[in-house]
């Protein structure tokens, strides 16, 4: 964990409000799947954002990030070479057991980013099936790395890109003609990751959700952005997570 | 190089840059990226005698220039506290300064009583807004001010207490005044200002308590006319704090009439907003030939006087 002088090499909008934003780092950065950043965007913005790393490969690393209030709509406005601080890498990623060959990666949303970092990290070596859910046409995107993947599944809530169903419903379907993953990777909408953790709980299949919440530090200090827990006790999505074992959270 | 060193209550700390509750835990996680051992002091997260779990999420909102944060005091209690942290950020070099809250009068005296020697301070939150039972109820009157830090002292023999106060009372002045008189060794200033921000689309809060304590450093210029008020009204040293971000802000409240400072929010906005408040602090020093810090307490002189 450092926190980069990041410059802007690339900021450019890639599905209806969504944008992918570049940066050029001072220095190397080793990066696991489903860890995330906190971006610095300055001015009258005393939080930085925390969003999910796409892509990241030695000194370049890719965000994608939703449109969703003034900060991001500030991220959005800056062009190549505006120099911000990001302080990264952070969170606990995925991690993926030796013996767990073939991996489903369930998204929605903005959720499906960080999954983008699972497909670049295991794409190789593992077989992966991904299934994904998005709003509309409009804000499909992804698809050439969602491609890479062993199997892949787009869907839309109103049917005007692939099947109209979600993620889940999808995964479920393929599930249901027996092709069953050791291990299910997810991120995207509450309700979303709910409804999965009822699917895989059912069926016995190990899983884990990256889950997004308002943060303050983004480094496990300030408390404020925890989840509940099955035992009872809290956890720091930013430094406990924001990966977990879906049987672990309250969702 | 100046002397930094400012001696609070008979404990020296290296300098007068104090990590404000509630932003930095008990230091791990900001330790991963710089030695803590260089700051003035660490005001732990809030302890209470029991474990809490806090408020519902979301508990932090932006506005601009300005954060709302409702936690709730969330903490593993003080026995975890002492058995797992505290000797570990002793060991760091730091000044400890543990804060702790009450539901009852009773509360206070006994987590300052279990404290009492392990600690080089503590800090009395009586002054928590997002909380019922945080000790907003002992912080608002004078009287109750006075009397919560009766409680507090009564079996504390060798740590100094500080008693950290609320901004949303009718005078700060006879509240300072009041915990003086309580028997403190400082007083702290100030805690956050309770607000609250509006998600329009959903005509709701956005933090789930509904309000939240406004830090940040739109509230440095309420901060700095009460950090002198308090300094006027009382003999005891006064810390100051709210919308620190830089040495600049920080020798305000200096010149104020605090002794020492905290900072808090300016450590999300960047993580390593202490390291270079103290070495610009320094750096000012040198600029104006002034060979220490301590010098700067109190030497504000106003308009037409």
């Amino acid at each position: 964990m450092k926190d980069y002088v990041a410059t802007i090499v690339k900021n450019e909008k890639i599905a209806e409000n969504i944008y992918a934003v570049t940066f050029a780092l001072d220095e190397d950065c080793q990066v696991r799947c489903g860890q995330f950043g906190n971006i610095s965007v300055g001015g009258t913005h005393l939080l930085r954002r925390p969003i999910a790393i796409c892509k990241a490969a030695g000194r370049e690393v890719t965000f994608c990030y939703q449109i969703k209030g003034e900060g991001t709509q500030k991220l959005k406005t800056m062009g190549a070479g505006t120099r911000l601080h990001v302080l990264m890498p952070l969170g606990n990623g995925f991690f993926v057991e030796a013996n767990e060959r073939k991996i489903a990666l369930v998204g929605g949303g903005v959720g499906v980013f960080p999954l983008i970092s699972v497909l670049r990290e295991y794409g190789e070596e593992k077989e992966i099936s991904a299934y994904i859910g998005y709003r509309n046409k409009g804000a499909v995107c992804g698809v050439e790395e969602f491609e890479k993947a062993t199997k892949f599944v787009g869907v839309t809530d109103d049917g005007s890109y692939g099947e109209r169903m979600n993620a889940v419903q999808a995964f479920a379907a393929d599930l249901e003609k027996g092709n069953r993953p050791d291990v299910v990777l997810a991120c995207g909408p509450t309700p979303m990751l709910r409804a999965l953790k009822a699917l895989v709980e059912q069926e016995g299949i190990p899983c884990y959700v990256s889950l997004e919440e308002r943060m303050g530090c983004g480094i496990g200090a300030c408390l404020v952005c925890v989840c509940d827990l099955t035992n009872g006790k809290k956890a720091r999505v930013c430094k406990d997570g924001p990966v977990f074992r879906v049987t672990e959270v309250n969702l | 190089m100046a002397n930094l060193a400012v001696t609070l209550c008979g404990v020296t700390l290296k300098n007068p840059v104090i990590a404000a509750s509630g932003t930095f835990g008990f230091g791990r996680e900001f330790h991963e990226l710089y030695d803590i051992g260089q700051l003035g002091g660490v005001s732990t997260k809030g302890l209470t005698l029991e474990p809490r779990l806090g408020n519902p999420v979301p508990r932090i909102a932006e506005s601009r220039g300005v954060i709302l944060n409702a936690v709730g005091l969330q903490n593993p209690g003080v026995e975890h506290f002492i058995e797992h942290d505290l000797d570990w950020l002793k060991s760091t070099g730091t000044t400890v300064i543990a804060n702790v809250a009450g539901k009852t009068l009773e509360d206070y005296e006994r987590i300052c009583a279990r404290l009492d020697g392990l600690v080089d301070m503590i800090e009395l939150n009586i002054s928590c807004p997002n909380v019922k039972s945080g000790g907003m109820a002992f912080g608002i009157q004078p009287k109750m001010v006075e009397e919560v830090t009766r409680y507090a002292t009564k079996r504390l023999k060798t740590t100094p207490l500080i008693v950290k106060l609320s901004p949303n009372v009718e005078s700060i002045s006879l509240n300072a005044k009041a915990a003086e008189n309580g028997g403190a060794n400082a007083v702290s200033l100030i805690n956050t200002l309770t607000g609250m921000a509006i998600d329009i689309e959903r005509r709701r809060p956005i933090i789930a308590n509904n309000t939240g304590g406004v830090s940040g450093a739109g509230v440095k210029p309420v901060a700095v006319r009460m950090t002198y008020e308090a300094a006027q009204a009382v003999q005891i040293p006064v810390i100051g704090m709210g919308g620190i971000t830089c040495a600049e802000d920080a020798i305000e409240f200096l010149m104020a009439g605090a002794t020492a400072v905290q900072v808090g929010t300016a450590n999300f906005t960047d993580p390593y907003a202490m390291p270079k408040i103290i070495q610009g602090l320094n750096d000012w020093c040198d600029r104006h030939k002034i060979e220490n810090v301590s010098e700067l307490t109190g030497t504000l002189q106003l308009n037409g006087k």
